[in-house]
């Protein structure tokens, strides 16, 4: 099998769908003459030339907006944002036309596109550059949320999002595009709504996704030193969200920890942590933690923002905590 | 709006205090200013003060309870308001809580309310009953773990925490036994644990907690269902057992006189410990385990200062100076020789004291306090006299103020009086040394080959070997005993 980096999956995803699809164009800033800033569409441009791949000024709300009206008009865009930070510009555009359009128009009109983009904190990028989207998207019916953490998950699920009937935000990781792993030849698909145990245990179930899953599975090997055996599921997808995924795991293991990118304060952790405490509570042998950013705006100093982000040493004490050791 | 009077922290080492006696009645009106109670600290009775104007409209702190700071004790308002209307809010605050005392974050705020939603429902324990019942007359003992929880609601950064806190202090009360569980009131049991024990037909009351607070977890439960029928068989067993085992033993022969008759068997005393009781008992604990004591034992011939001591009272008036006053002032003198002995260890290094205050042990009914004679080496015989009887007096009648407790350097305690030829003290933690000082005694001495007759006394330097070794110990008590044996230096 192929070993590929997610950024070629992804790549490769857009690339078989628009050739399947001459429906589907990709539109953002950067992705046609520069082959994207993270190289996500390298070679699309001279493949599909400047109709399909069409470079845009920096005007998000504009852009994004133009992609709906495409995907309301009979076409698949995909637009992609450098960053999803920037998606703070176009988010009216998103909860407002990408949602609810299906509904407001009572089904008249659909509107099947992907947004997709480098999401959460990479590396230094200060406080305005370094945040979580998936919280905010994931609130919103009417959307559907993904998020990547290996080449196949990305290619197979970006390929069902593209063909998807409705508006599916795509969160990739910029320090994760070279993340490399096998990546079959011949076609498939992930359907939405199906996690992945990215590493079977029977003693904490550590749940996760997007750039969460090397910190979890990097905790999960230091608790594995430590005879603590942790089953890390991958979400992939956040909405729709394989509940029972997570339910069957934390009935096994009675316990649980949810590593992210994101703050504490609302979103997609204390989500989880509900749907476990509804479905599982006489099941549970400790309360359910979560580790996460700290509540605070990202700072710039590199130091300090070692310590607001999740870290697998962070993981690995909550692992602890819930599994009563120490 | 109704206020509420919480207990306020008196002294800096206060951590819980006693109502002493109210000084209000419900119905009063209170100003501002105005000593509404007299509480009972670590260290004295104090006149509590109000913060707060407005109508007594509940006391809710019953004399004599040992409560710990921020605890509610009253509440004012408006005549005719109903004080009860912010009792839910008004339980212990965490504001007096050093900032790094963490939340306690795996025991998430709604914890409580959902476990007993579902706690309410028909497959409900039988011993949930009586311990909820009894839940309200006990009423708000404020734990810690109340204390961590109100702080919990506040702190929603529960991750940021997972990062690495302290232990949280075990559950307070861990009786096993089914007389334990109504002092247990809600006892802590992961849902798994409550679903595990109602399967296996298991009281709670009856497993101990492993968890934190003493939570009952999923491993506590399994072994208890591992040795739960011999459990019941043990307890008769052994109950049966006593009486048997205790006849061919032998030794309860003992227990009767020639006769036959059996000696007559009191029960123990339990006494509750008082403030000061609990602050000896932290403080002494704490040195005794953290400095390496070392004691070194000098004699001292005291004739010369006896007769120094009966000439002065004599002649300066108004005066009574005991041998323990020059015993404090040569003390005191001799610390400004060896500022290494005037010191404290701290893990950043030593801090030598500038100034000289010697602390003096009072001994009180039931404790002692060590209030200090400030700047001894600068006073006169005379002062230092007159600063010690103060101290005794106002000690002794509780009427000292919380400075005047405190701030110590050097402690002298002087057991002569009972005739104690020579002992050890403890080093009261932030000193470097404490003088235990015996008694004067006539004694046979060899003085140039001839037996005299000589006023001796024995002094011990009981001294923390972190901060100075042997031989800096021996030099002070070399300077203290010319002091006290040439004593009309003491006089300049």
């Amino acid at each position: 099998m192929p070993i590929l980096q997610i950024r070629q999956a992804i790549r490769d995803a857009m690339k078989e769908e628009m050739e399947r699809d001459e429906r589907v164009f990709l539109m953002g800033e950067e992705v046609g003459y520069y082959n994207g800033a993270y190289k996500c569409s390298e070679g699309l441009l001279d493949q599909f030339g400047a109709k399909r791949v069409i470079d845009t000024p920096i005007t998000e709300t504009g852009f994004a907006g133009i992609g709906i009206g495409a995907a309301m008009c009979g076409l698949r865009p995909i637009i992609e944002f450098m960053t999803f930070n920037f998606s703070a510009v176009a988010f009216d555009q998103i909860l407002n036309n990408a949602a609810k359009l299906r509904h407001m128009t009572h089904g008249q009109f659909g509107v099947p596109m992907v947004f997709r983009g480098p999401n959460g904190a990479a590396h230094m990028l200060g406080s305005t550059h370094s945040q979580a989207f998936e919280h905010f998207y994931a609130h919103i019916p009417g959307l559907k949320v993904v998020a990547v953490a290996t080449p196949y998950d990305a290619k197979g699920l970006l390929k069902t999002a593209i063909r998807d009937e409705n508006p599916v935000l795509f969160l990739e990781s910029e320090l994760m595009y070279s993340v490399k792993g096998e990546v079959p030849e011949e076609e498939y698909l992930i359907p939405f709504g199906q996690a992945d145990i990215k590493r079977p245990g029977d003693a904490v179930t550590v749940i996760t996704w997007g750039q969460g899953v090397p910190v979890a599975l990097k905790a999960a090997d230091l608790a594995a030193a430590e005879d603590i055996s942790c089953e890390v599921i991958d979400l992939r997808s956040l909405r729709p969200m394989d509940e029972a995924a997570i339910i069957k795991s934390v009935k096994k293991t009675n316990r649980a920890v949810i590593v992210y990118h994101g703050w504490p304060n609302g979103g997609v952790g204390g989500d989880i942590i509900a749907r476990i405490q509804e479905l599982a509570f006489d099941d549970l042998d400790a309360p359910v933690l979560r580790v996460c950013y700290e509540d605070l705006p990202m700072p710039y100093a590199e130091n300090l923002e070692n310590l607001i982000l999740p870290s697998p040493e962070r993981a690995l004490e909550a692992v602890r905590r819930v599994a009563y050791k120490r | 709006m109704a206020t509420v009077v919480t207990l306020p922290r008196l002294s800096d080492t206060m951590e819980e205090g006693v109502i002493a006696k109210w000084r209000i009645k419900v119905g009063d009106k209170v100003k501002r200013g105005q000593v509404i109670a007299d509480i009972e600290t670590d260290k004295a009775t104090m006149e509590f003060e109000s913060f707060d104007a407005g109508t007594v409209l509940k006391l809710v702190a019953p004399e004599g309870e040992a409560l710990p700071v921020g605890a509610t004790i009253a509440v004012f308002g408006q005549p005719g308001e109903n004080p009860d209307a912010v009792d839910g809010g008004a339980k212990p605050k965490p504001a007096d809580k050093p900032a790094t005392d963490k939340p306690a974050t795996d025991k998430p705020a709604t914890d409580k309310p959902a476990d007993e939603a579902s706690e309410s429902d028909a497959d409900e324990e039988a011993d949930e009953k009586p311990a909820k019942a009894s839940a309200k007359p006990v009423a708000p003992k404020p734990q810690p773990e109340s204390v961590a929880e109100v702080k919990h609601a506040e702190a929603v950064n529960e991750a940021s925490a997972a990062g690495g806190d302290s232990p949280a202090p075990k559950a307070t009360s861990q009786g096993t036994g089914p007389e334990g569980q109504a002092d247990r009131g809600r006892i802590p049991a992961s849902p798994l644990a409550r679903r595990l024990a109602r399967e296996h037909d298991l009281e709670l009351g009856q497993i101990q907690g492993s968890g934190p607070h003493g939570r009952i977890v999923k491993a506590d439960v399994e072994q208890a269902i591992a040795k739960g029928p011999t459990r019941a068989a043990a307890a008769t067993g052994t109950s049966a057992h006593v009486p048997s085992a205790s006849q061919p033993a032998g030794s309860p022969a003992a227990d009767v006189d020639e006769h036959g008759r059996p000696y007559i068997s009191r029960p123990d005393r339990s006494v509750k410990l008082s403030q000061m009781r609990k602050a000896i008992a932290k403080r002494m604990g704490q040195a005794k385990r953290e400095i390496p004591h070392i004691y070194l034992t000098m004699p001292i011939v005291m004739d010369r200062a006896v007769a120094l001591r009966a000439e002065f009272n004599l002649s300066v008036d108004g005066t009574k100076a005991s041998l323990n006053d020059l015993v404090i002032l040569a003390a005191a003198r001799a610390l400004r020789k060896h500022p290494r002995v005037n010191a404290h260890f701290t893990d950043n290094g030593i801090v030598e004291r500038g100034d000289v205050h010697v602390g003096v042990a009072v001994a009180l009914d039931d404790g002692l306090i060590v209030p200090p004679v400030r700047f001894a080496d600068q006073k006169t015989l005379k002062q230092v006299s007159i600063d010690v009887r103060d101290l005794g007096t106002r000690a002794k009648e509780k009427t000292l103020k919380p400075e005047e407790m405190t701030g110590s350097t050097f402690t002298v305690s002087n057991l002569g009086m009972f005739g104690i030829e020579e002992f050890c003290a403890i080093v009261n933690p932030g000193e470097a040394a404490i003088l235990a000082v015996g008694a004067v005694q006539d004694e046979a001495v060899v003085e140039d080959g001839k037996i005299v007759a000589r006023k001796r006394m024995r002094v011990t330097l009981c001294s923390d070997h972190r901060v100075f070794d042997g031989a800096e110990s021996a030099k002070y008590l070399q300077t203290l005993r010319k002091l006290l044996e040439s004593p009309l230096s003491l006089l300049t």
